[in-house]
């Protein structure tokens, strides 16, 4: 039984559904990213939680209370807005004690609860100055402590790092799972970053069209993708087309696997394989032969772009202090065989 | 930031020069120690102003107008916030014809308004009242106010709002708290178009006022239509110190741009 419960819950919009039929059990200081391209229902889902929008049909619940028909302003949820939506005419420190207020709580103790809050996202001496003084990273830090100082039941955070350049944004991922580790709030994050969703979830929901199409820890997510969008979406993925025949599967004529799929011999199948599951071998060695096409660093590995009979495929080569194969250069390309994932028909990534 | 070449920049010093040039002259008669609407040359003299100040009627009118035009602007707010809100945030049936009507007695001209009235106030036998008076002024005021609020309001991140709700706040806290905070430059600079407007306004109030409530431009009018001195030029000049100074406390407060332009 989850803490925070979503059954058969859907949004339609004249006619569009922009969520369909989602259920979900979030469960008590769980932080559960829901990751999806635009357009695929994931903040609908999450303001749908927040009590903003309201659902077409289906049912939340929250501590095994409903509150599907409950105003945002009763539910006591914190919320962080992508824009961050603080209140520009308030300080820092009037933001923050705002949701206090509304609660009635005396002078006080709003005043110490505030300042413990402040001391929590590192921002304690800058109460006093407005929003338009700060920079994006301490808004946004702001507004995690604004929403988490009412001491929220489930923490919702739609996209609150997208905001924020890169560096920051890595930065802010570490930030926020160390907060919400010692406050431990129950967390739901909207993203459309994976790498984001991997890193500090743990679970992870992958919505596609209003559908949530797999509910799994961040590494099964990625080691067992549910579906071929998952495959392509959350990391790197090379996507082979073959055919299952004698033997095994066919890639261009050459035999790549021999992993067992429930299919008959002749059909299409689509073998799927990581970047970093693939080893380069001398030319001549390995499974398959190519050509480097083309070579980045990246600091801690190298990505290829080998050239091969089976169409380019991406390598990930870790960086060990020597280069690796030369743009141009023949190589083989060898794996386990497990690494190899088969499935049947033509696989139609997105 | 795109420069103006140097043509632009002349074209644009001649329209300024255009626009003010009316206003410096006038300013400047004001100080003339003759009897005639002449530009002072050798000596300057207030004696003008104190003219002004001997005419009761003037000052009564002075008076008048102020009153009128302070709560008309007031007014035309708490009608204009509320309407504001509707148009902006709602989708009902007549909206497009709620926002047509408000806007109206922007294209109906003053003179045409200025004899419905008579002839609505003759009827109702309320000429010669200031309440009427104040109702007239408000419907020709209430337009300006309803554009100002209604930039605020598309300019307002409505998540700042929402993050209210969330936070516990009932809807009358959220607009009390958050909303009219945000709109305030957008609201106070509506009041003050529309205390100008009403200051101001002449043809229509020709026919609406009586002689208890007559405004100051309809006193000015009745004065100039008889005679014309220097008098004419001192009370002018204190009208544009007025809406001088009005204008230059609200940009200090908000910043006229911000009003006027939009949030930057």
């Amino acid at each position: 039984m989850g803490f925070l419960t979503l059954e058969g819950v859907s949004k339609v919009y004249g006619g569009l559904a922009a969520v369909r039929d989602v259920d979900l059990a979030v469960a008590r200081g769980e932080f559960v990213s829901l990751l999806g391209p635009s357009g695929c229902g994931k903040t609908t889902t999450l303001q749908m939680i927040a009590g903003l929008v309201e659902p077409t049909a289906g049912r939340i619940g929250l501590d095994g209370r409903d509150i599907t028909r409950e105003k945002p302003n009763r539910r006591g949820l914190g919320v962080v807005f992508q824009s961050y939506a603080l209140f520009p005419h308030m300080t820092v420190a009037e933001n923050v004690a705002f949701g206090l207020e509304m609660r009635k709580v005396p002078r006080a103790e709003r005043d110490r609860r505030v300042a413990e809050m402040l001391a929590l996202v590192h921002l304690a001496n800058l109460a006093e100055r407005y929003p338009r003084q700060l920079s994006g990273g301490q808004r946004q830090r702001v507004a995690i402590a604004r929403a988490l100082v009412i001491a929220p039941p489930v923490l919702l955070l739609d996209e609150p790092l997208s905001n924020l350049d890169a560096k920051l944004r890595e930065e802010m991922q570490f930030e926020l799972r160390r907060i919400q580790r010692s406050v431990g709030t129950t967390t739901i994050m909207v993203t459309h970053d994976q790498a984001e969703a991997l890193s500090i979830s743990d679970r992870v929901v992958v919505m596609e069209a209003g559908r949530m199409t797999q509910i799994d820890a961040p590494y099964r997510l990625y080691e067992q993708p549910a579906t071929a969008f998952i495959s392509t979406f959350v990391g790197k993925m090379n996507r082979l087309a073959g055919v299952w025949g004698d033997g095994g599967v066919a890639v261009a004529g050459t035999v790549l696997a021999s992993a067992p799929a429930d299919v008959a011999a002749g059909t299409a199948v689509t073998a799927w394989i990581r970047p970093e599951k693939l080893h380069l071998r001398p030319m001549g060695e390995g499974r398959l032969a190519g050509r480097v096409a083309s070579r980045f660093f990246l600091g801690g590995h190298w990505l290829l772009t080998v050239g091969t009979e089976a169409g380019d495929i991406l390598v990930s080569v870790p960086n060990t202090g020597e280069e690796p194969a030369r743009e141009g250069e023949p190589i083989g390309l060898d794996w386990e065989p497990a690494s190899l994932r088969v499935e049947a028909g033509a696989g139609a990534a997105a | 930031m795109q420069k103006n070449g140097p043509v632009a920049l002349l074209f644009h010093a001649l329209v300024v020069a255009f626009v003010l040039a009316p206003l410096v002259v006038i300013c400047l008669v004001a100080f003339t120690p003759e009897n005639t609407l002449t530009m002072p040359t050798t000596a300057f003299s207030l004696r003008w102003f104190r003219a002004v100040f001997e005419h009761p009627d003037f000052v009564t009118a002075f008076g008048n107008s102020l009153w009128l035009a302070t709560i008309a602007a007031s007014i035309s707010v708490a009608i204009a916030v509320p309407a504001g809100l509707a148009i902006d945030r709602y989708r009902f049936p007549g909206r497009d014809a709620l926002n047509g009507l408000f806007l109206s007695p922007l294209i109906i001209p003053h003179l045409v308004l200025g004899v419905a009235f008579l002839r609505l106030f003759a009827l109702i036998g309320a000429t010669g009242s200031f309440a009427w008076l104040v109702l007239s002024h408000v419907i020709i005021v209430t337009p300006y106010v309803l554009r100002l609020v209604l930039a605020a309001l598309s300019g307002l991140d409505r998540s700042a709002e929402q993050a209210a709700m969330t936070l516990g706040a009932s809807r009358f806290t959220v607009f009390r708290r958050v909303t009219a905070p945000m709109i305030l430059p957008g609201i106070s600079g509506g009041w003050l178009i529309a205390f100008i407007n009403s200051f101001d306004e002449l043809t229509m109030s020709i026919f609406v006022t009586s002689p208890a409530t007559v405004t100051l431009p309809v006193r000015m009018y009745m004065y100039a239509t008889e005679s014309i001195d220097p008098m004419m030029a001192a009370v002018s000049a204190l009208m544009i110190a007025l809406t001088a100074l009005a204008m230059l406390a609200l940009d200090r407060v908000f910043g006229l741009d911000k009003i006027l332009v939009g949030e930057k």
